[in-house]
């Protein structure tokens, strides 16, 4: 017979099987081949044919203008995105949890932007944010000068930043409703007897209690805008521009893998040093925000 | 004292209502755009209320193909059996990472981690040579093999059951139930706001989802109902009336889901804090 | 008991799918007589045009037309499948993207399947020139083509008191004209508007004979084509342009159709997409004016090509011969509304004759084909970026050019 410790070492196997399996065949083998390419000279149309070039592809990049244009794009992008996306999306959720009326609908409201694909959000933000569209109509009663938000390098960026958080707040939102379940309503009870204002109990009750969902949420999020793509593929037509205001490191990828010919080892070189990338600034933000210890 | 509550309660209502106003917005406008011919959308007006309304943009997108209904069955098809096997297979696997011991758990973790780290657009070719291998290209199972586990949502679970309290399980243990019964009869169900709100991601991610069909489907008759509606575009105008009818026609059942589902996201496990 | 039924339900699912209720049509081995077809998606009329055609020629030659529609990121896909192995039997292939298709070796010569009785020379040279590789062989046959020509809008001409026959014949004049137009039009509306891609200005570029794309090199800082394209900047400098996005368009259809432009210099799919979305636009249609004292304007291609590793040749063949022979393309072109590639197809329709189609027909004889060697993508990019800085006032369009071309070169170096 297994021990107690031995049986639960055996469950925990067979409770991540088919989650191993999958991921190992249709992301890690995809993935390997990726990291294997990105050593070569690859041409894959019309007859495979791969050179060996060692680091070049790596050393290649710390010599590509656009590559540095991409990443400093892409760093602004997540550095103002994150921490916005995810306190707007606490404090609604938070909000949304303390029983105020309509609190149902409310939350079905501001689903909404999570439901349609990215392709149509850029879209009808496009048209938004046109010379004559909402947002120039808005500013405009507000007594401001209209922007041209898609022309302008300098605040093309920022149409893209408004539109995304505008789209990931209700995702991560949703996200905090759910854990804001699982804190025990006892805790506020007892909140409540000592006099607790509503602001001290989400700063000493819901967001310690929310710590490891927070940290889901900044890691997604870190992820979700270091690869942002769409976005900025639609608003450029692909080019990333003008003058690469719009240009990110996923976008630059793209263009090596699919745009240039055999540039496929290259994009795949940056590919590998984006993960990096958004591994080291997974862990700061770990740090930052100082991750359980539940190992 | 009261009175102050009421300024306090008019500021937060102010502002749902406002954020309310700026999630809705470019909604309304697209479902007021889809009633609109082209030419009353390009003129930019900012009438809620279509002056000269039109059904033809439905009409249109109706007739485009004979396959329409099929796209649709196709979409919910799909994305239901993924939904289902994701449920299963993320909460399991989150349940193991967050609570059970064994050896390698720290390598699994942070490799499940690591592979949301590599932007997906690099991957497109081996994963479609992986396709062909395994003989699935242009079938459903093309779609929802390689959809069955996702990665973010493994990860989201653990970080719920992180939280979990432990009495309940330890209660089911000296109960006589093995983990695995544990975990279908207690954890399951305790878990329900945290897995609600994966299922409603994962149907919408893949009835949203757009590169994968187009790179494994060929055949019209297997398209999805994101792929589908694309086919319609022009190589140089854009029709966006039919753009917007097309996005509402595609978001709508997506809505009414949420909807419906929209009771099980607030019933949670009050029970426990009473315990 | 829920939980059960719940999996009962996942289990009845795979079940499902695993018993193949997904039913696969597409095999990839040829049974019979069939051609797998890959397509982009198009406009409503494209598509019934399409299928008439296809139609016409499974009743002549009993060969099933397996059609697979790549309804977005077309180039992407097929480049995907064909890397994979299982590439259509025929697809689409724009001018712009032949060159590196035909060098990689993934598409087949044609020139040993091609009879006198195809006739080739009834094709306009510079289409099927777009698709000879550089061993000189013909990789694939243009099926249709579309060309720019200059589109007024009558009423606003009127408004202003000009006539059609006021619009000049040089690109030159026809800008002076546009700026005297301007203060005569009504506030938010513009003379003239733009689009900045590279597609729809290289013919100005190259007006004097010099290539943008030159020793595999990007040549986009040549003084020669700065000048040449300095008209288009100084166009929205002085206020009588701008480009459609600045006047909250998506393109020059949009704005011409609204409009909110009198000049506008585009292709032919314009046509039908005024007819059905802005009926009331009255609107002519005159050739490209000439610059730098030459007749010029692009020509926009796309070709039948047979994948190289298909056992399907022959089938594959006859299906091209159909469709881009005279009576396939006949039918082809009047119902979706391109241009014939065929000389004999557009005089057998008229075109020459007809009001609105005769300045795109006449434009085949001298336009620009859209190809420029396999390092057009990276110099397209790389313009587009720049130029459209330079356009917006936010750079000299020198600057703009020489970064363009910098980088365009460096990009070239990696790719060898």
């Amino acid at each position: 017979m297994f021990s107690l410790k031995q049986k639960e070492e055996i469950n925990g196997y067979l409770f991540i099987l088919p989650a191993i399996v999958v991921i190992f065949t249709f992301v890690l083998l995809p993935i390997g081949y990726s990291i294997f390419l990105s050593f070569f000279k690859v041409k894959l149309l019309g007859g495979v044919q791969y050179d060996f070039t060692g680091l070049k592809n790596y050393l290649t990049i710390v010599t590509d203008e656009r590559a540095k244009i991409a990443l400093w794009n892409t760093l602004k992008y997540v550095i103002i995105v994150v921490p916005t996306q995810t306190m707007i999306a606490l404090i609604l959720a938070s909000i949304l949890n303390s029983g105020i009326k309509f609190q149902n609908g409310f939350r079905i409201i501001y689903f909404l932007p999570t439901l349609t694909s990215s392709a149509a959000l850029t879209l009808i933000f496009m048209w938004m944010f046109s010379l004559e569209g909402f947002m120039n109509q808005f500013i405009g009663w507000l007594g401001f000068a209209p922007k041209n938000w898609l022309g302008d390098p300098r605040v093309a960026l920022n149409a893209i930043m408004v539109m995304n958080i505008w789209s990931t707040v209700p995702y991560f939102m949703t996200i905090y409703l759910a854990a804001l379940q699982d804190i025990p309503r006892a805790q506020y009870e007892a909140a409540e007897i000592d006099g607790a204002s509503a602001i001290q109990k989400f700063l000493y009750i819901t967001v310690p209690n929310l710590k490891p969902i927070t940290n889901f949420v900044l890691i997604m999020g870190i992820i979700g805008t270091f690869q942002l793509f769409d976005q900025s593929y639609i608003f450029s037509g692909g080019s990333g521009g003008p003058s690469n205001a719009t240009l990110t490191v996923v976008l630059l990828i793209y263009q090596y893998a699919f745009r240039t010919m055999n540039t496929i080892g290259y994009a795949s070189s940056m590919a590998v040093v984006l993960a990096i990338i958004i591994m080291i600034a997974t862990i700061i933000a770990r740090k930052i925000n100082r991750e359980e210890s539940l190992y | 004292m009261k009175g102050k509550r009421n300024i306090k309660e008019i500021l937060l209502y102010t502002m749902l209502i406002g954020y309310g106003f700026v999630t809705l917005m470019p909604f309304v406008w697209a479902l007021s755009a889809s009633f609109k011919p082209l030419s009353e959308i390009l003129k930019g007006g900012m009438n809620i209320i279509p002056e000269s309304p039109t059904l033809d943009n439905y009409k249109f997108l109706f007739h485009v193909s004979p396959y329409f209904p099929r796209w649709v069955w196709n979409s919910f098809f799909v994305s239901l059996t993924v939904t289902v096997l994701n449920v299963i297979f993320n909460t399991m696997a989150g349940y193991a990472l967050a609570r059970l011991r064994f050896r390698g758990k720290k390598i699994i973790l942070n490799t499940i981690l690591a592979v949301i780290m590599v932007p997906a657009q690099i991957t497109m070719i081996p994963n479609y040579l992986i396709m062909k291998a395994l003989g699935i290209l242009d079938t459903y199972r093309a779609l929802i093999f390689p959809s069955m586990v996702n990665a973010t949502y493994i990860f989201m679970m653990r970080q719920f059951f992180i939280n979990f309290a432990k009495d309940v399980e330890e209660a089911a243990a000296i109960d006589g139930l093995n983990r695995i019964q544990t975990f279908f009869r207690i954890v399951f169900p305790l878990a329900k706001p945290a897995i609600a709100t994966q299922s409603v991601f994962i149907f919408l991610g893949m009835w949203n989802e757009f590169m994968k069909p187009l790179l494994y489907i060929n055949s019209q008759e297997l398209f999805t109902i994101t792929q589908g509606l694309n086919s319609f575009k022009g190589q140089y105008a854009t029709y966006w009336n039919y753009i917007m009818a097309a996005s509402i026609v595609s978001i709508l059942p997506i809505v009414l889901l949420y909807i419906l589902l929209n009771k099980y996201f607030m019933h949670g496990i009050q029970l426990k804090g009473d315990k | 008991m829920k939980k059960l039924s719940l999996l009962l339900a996942g289990i009845l699912l795979i079940g499902a799918f695993l018993a193949g209720c997904d039913t696969r049509t597409t095999d990839t081995k040829v049974s019979g007589r069939e051609v797998r077809l890959a397509v982009w998606g198009s406009s409503p009329a494209e598509v019934q045009a399409l299928d008439k055609t296809i139609a016409d020629f499974e009743g002549e030659t009993g060969i099933k037309v397996v059609k697979e529609v790549i309804s977005d990121s077309y180039l992407d896909i097929i480049k995907t499948r064909l890397i994979g192995g299982e590439g259509p039997d025929v697809f689409y292939l724009d001018s712009y993207a032949a060159a590196e298709v035909i060098e990689s070796g993934a598409v087949m010569a044609l020139d040993e399947w091609i009879t006198d009785d195809f006739k080739i020379d009834d094709f306009y040279p510079s289409l099927v020139n777009a698709f000879r590789g550089s061993d000189g062989k013909l990789y694939g046959i243009p099926k249709d083509y579309s060309t720019l020509a200059l589109y007024y809008n009558e009423n606003l001409l009127k408004e202003a008191g000009y006539t059609p026959e006021d619009i000049p014949d040089s690109l030159e004049e026809l800008h002076r004209f546009a700026e005297a137009l301007q203060p005569k039009l009504q506030e938010g509306r513009k003379a003239l508007t733009v689009m900045t891609d590279l597609a729809r200005m290289m013919y100005l570029a190259e007006s004097t004979g010099v290539d943008i794309i030159k020793d595999d090199k990007a040549n986009i800082a040549d003084p020669e084509i700065i000048k040449n394209l300095q008209l288009m900047v100084d166009a929205r400098a002085k206020g009588y342009a701008d480009n459609p996005q600045g006047l909250g368009t998506g393109w020059n259809g949009e704005a011409f159709g609204v409009q909110k432009t009198a000049m506008m210099i585009e292709g032919n799919w314009v046509i039908s997409f005024l007819k059905e979305q802005f009926p009331e636009v009255k609107y002519g249609v005159k050739e490209v004016p000439t610059y730098n004292g030459k007749k010029g304007t692009m020509a926009y291609t796309v070709a039948y090509v047979i994948n190289a590793d298909t056992d399907n040749k022959e089938n594959a063949w006859t299906f091209i011969q159909y469709m881009t022979g005279p009576k396939g393309m006949d039918t082809w072109t009047k119902g979706s509304g391109v241009l014939p590639s065929r000389k004999s197809v557009a005089q057998s329709q008229n075109l020459e004759k007809d009001p609105v189609k005769s300045a795109h027909v006449a434009g085949a004889q001298y336009a620009t084909p859209w190809q420029k060697g396999i390092h057009l993508p990276t110099v397209m990019t790389n313009f587009n970026n720049e130029f459209l800085s330079a356009f917006l006032g936010k750079k000299s369009l020198k600057e703009a050019m020489e970064k363009a071309q910098e980088v365009a070169n460096k990009e070239i170096a990696a790719q060898k």
